[in-house]
């Protein structure tokens, strides 16, 4: 059978450029050793389980985390193993192929608009990611940007928050009050 | 993907709509996969990758059309005959499920999971800690049955458990997203489409092919763990050893490279949803996330929901082929609209798939800390992506970690704890020795003892993977 990667979807994606099972990419080892640290993390930890009940027999709760985290240990550690022995892929780099200065920003504009999120509340948070991610990436004009930006969260927004109901944190926009008034008004204009 | 994110947003409503939004996500999503297979040789699922390899070619000549009209007939077919087969069998195997034990719940669970670790990937290994790790995952909170605190490390936080949805969202939305960034600006390329609908000529000419590769679809979406993927790229496998004279080569345009996996895939999904509603167990991902959804709308699929709610049965089964005429109605009329969205620039989509990923992960439980959990599985999810460790088995695991645990637990303790009982079990009913067998089997055909055995057995030399 022909194998292709699903999840690197058609094979030729950048995420696997120039793929060889053969070779190690860049930084994979560090990758699976880490792996291997958290399994046996793990696997100590599933063994402090304590059956409040009864002896730590089979039936025991720590059963099925143990036997998965043994799992994890020795698969990761053999695979840390074998991935080792792999010649290093001299044609990739960790940050041009692994992880490149667009995905580390991103990772780091994620985790900000998780910070914020809370505080700020959904439409502030949405807005400015949105706007710093669509002007990076596409590198429009900031009208452009802002323009696409306020109308693909106008519309998620209306999707979400009024038909589905959703309610993301307010923050500092009195949302409820927002969409009481735009009621209130079309209520009044009806009668 | 889509399912992932959406499902969150259906947790509100009546479990009806619910279901028919998922299922119309579902059906739309693996034939949808096509179309950016075609037009960018960039499949949108992992069920339209083989799509891609003779699609993106025929788009290249100018017969986007073309390609675009026999995928959607040919997704049709293969549907009605996946759907057709769910109605016809899942009653049957519902009532033979009955019989089953725990213990033949939880070697299915294990096959499912080994199944979908050592097909959708290649590494036997990278499945197995793929799929543990899912179950570690899933055993994180406090134990249903003792209610003892695992994997917690004494936070407040993880007591509850990790929302499976927050995982899904991140390691198949965010991680994907992140990957994109990759080709953001790779351009688009403009097709132009010309006819769309396929002759009568072609469709019966390929009608035999379609019959066969559907068949392959349903029956490797009916195992545990395997879905349209496999199913797709065994067709297309399937169909170059059995085309004697395709009109032209596969992988530069063959029309049999578009039928085969298109119907198989399609058929798939009916397939899935036989293990699902029968015992379950979710045929593949996407049906994984539909039974978390159907949990939390308080339904417990398996074979009690056949028997005291037949009507959910015949609902989805209906949703199915709605779904399946729909899709058929909207993908060749909606083919220029569609060309347009495919067209969207990435720069625009990509930042809008992370928003949506996020709104996704809160709506589950209106909780931060799952928006959390999902950013940290998301970029988890994009390095095991990087180093080619398969993500389907952490969700399956995730998904069934509870059901195997329930399971293992009922049996060795209705065997007094003896594992000499245990095995005596297992092997005096026909059903688990069978099931244990496979287990055994898959697993040992993935190592190198079994290519040297089999070297040896028939005196060749035989690479081991």
């Amino acid at each position: 059978m022909q194998h292709l990667d699903p999840d690197h979807h058609d094979g030729t994606s950048q995420a696997s450029p120039h793929r060889e099972a053969a070779k190690r990419r860049p930084g994979e080892l560090l990758f699976a050793l880490a792996l291997s640290a958290l399994s046996l993390f793990l696997l100590w930890d599933a063994w402090g389980i304590e059956n409040a009940f009864g002896p730590n027999g089979l039936s025991s709760p720590r059963a099925i985390p143990l036997a998965a985290s043994f799992a994890m240990l020795v698969s990761a550690a053999i695979v840390t193993l074998k991935t080792a022995r792999l010649p290093l892929e001299r044609a990739e780099t960790v940050f041009r192929d692994i992880l490149p200065g667009v995905v580390m920003l991103f990772a780091a504009l994620l985790i900000a608009y998780g910070i914020l999120l809370r505080p700020l509340g959904f439409l502030p948070t949405s807005a400015l990611f949105l706007i710093v991610a669509i002007k990076l990436l596409a590198r429009r004009g900031w009208g452009w940007t802002i323009g696409i930006a306020a109308v693909s969260l106008l519309v998620i927004w209306l999707i979400f928050r009024i038909l589905f109901s959703v309610l993301m944190p307010a923050g500092v926009v009195p949302e409820a009050e927002v969409i009481q008034f735009v009621r209130t008004l079309f209520a009044q204009g009806q009668s | 993907m889509a399912v992932s994110i959406l499902i969150s947003f259906t947790f509100s409503w009546e479990v009806y709509p619910a279901i028919a939004l998922m299922i119309g996500i579902y059906m739309g999503g693996v034939y949808g996969g096509s179309r950016t297979a075609i037009l960018l040789n960039i499949p949108g699922a992992p069920s339209a990758i083989a799509t891609a390899l003779d699609g993106y070619p025929m788009a290249k000549r100018g017969e986007a059309g073309t390609a675009i009209g026999v995928t959607t007939v040919m997704s049709f077919i293969g549907g009605f005959i996946g759907i057709g087969v769910l109605a016809l069998a899942a009653p049957l195997v519902s009532e033979f499920a009955l019989t089953f034990q725990p213990r033949d719940y939880m070697l299915l669970a294990v096959l499912g999971i080994l199944l979908v670790g050592s097909l959708s990937q290649g590494s036997l290994l990278k499945g197995i800690f793929a799929g543990a790790l899912g179950i570690a995952i899933g055993a994180v909170g406090r134990d249903p049955l003792t209610f003892t605190e695992r994997f917690t490390f004494d936070l407040q936080l993880m007591e509850g458990g990790i929302s499976f949805i927050a995982v899904m969202i991140g390691m198949f939305g965010v991680s994907e997203a992140l990957l994109q960034l990759h080709h953001v600006h790779t351009p688009s390329l403009r097709q132009k489409i010309g006819r769309i609908l396929p002759s009568l000529a072609t469709v019966k000419k390929h009608l035999p092919l379609s019959l066969q590769t559907s068949t392959i679809g349903v029956i490797i979406g009916a195992l545990p763990g395997t879905g349209g993927d496999i199913a797709a790229l065994m067709a297309y496998d399937h169909a170059k050893r059995v085309t004697k004279a395709p009109e032209r080569p596969f992988g530069e345009g063959a029309i049999e490279g578009l039928v085969a996996p298109e119907t198989a895939n399609n058929a798939a999904v009916g397939g899935a949803f036989i293990p699902m509603m029968t015992l379950g167990i979710p045929g593949d991902a996407v049906t994984a996330i539909m039974i978390g959804a159907l949990f939390i709308h308080g339904l417990n699929p398996g074979p009690m929901l056949m028997i005291d709610q037949p009507d959910m049965f015949w609902f989805i089964v209906g949703c199915l082929v709605t779904a399946n005429v729909f899709m058929l109605l909207f993908g060749l009329t909606g083919i220029r609209l569609f060309t347009k969205i495919v067209e969207m620039p990435r720069a625009v989509l990509i930042p809008l798939i992370m928003l949506l990923s996020i709104v996704g992960a809160y709506a589950v439980n209106n909780s931060v800390s799952d928006v959390y959990w999902m950013l940290g599985f998301g970029l988890f999810g994009y390095f095991m992506r990087q180093y080619g460790y398969p993500l389907g088995p952490v969700i399956l695991g995730v998904i069934l970690s509870r059901l195997l645990d329930d399971n293992w637990r009922r049996a060795i303790i209705s065997e007094r704890e003896d594992l000499g009982l245990f095995f005596h079990g297992l092997f005096s009913s026909p059903l688990s020795t069978v099931l244990f067998v496979a287990v055994i089997v898959i697993f040992v055909s993935q190592t190198p003892l079994w290519a040297r055995g089999k070297a040896k057995l028939f005196g060749k030399t035989e690479k081991t993977a």
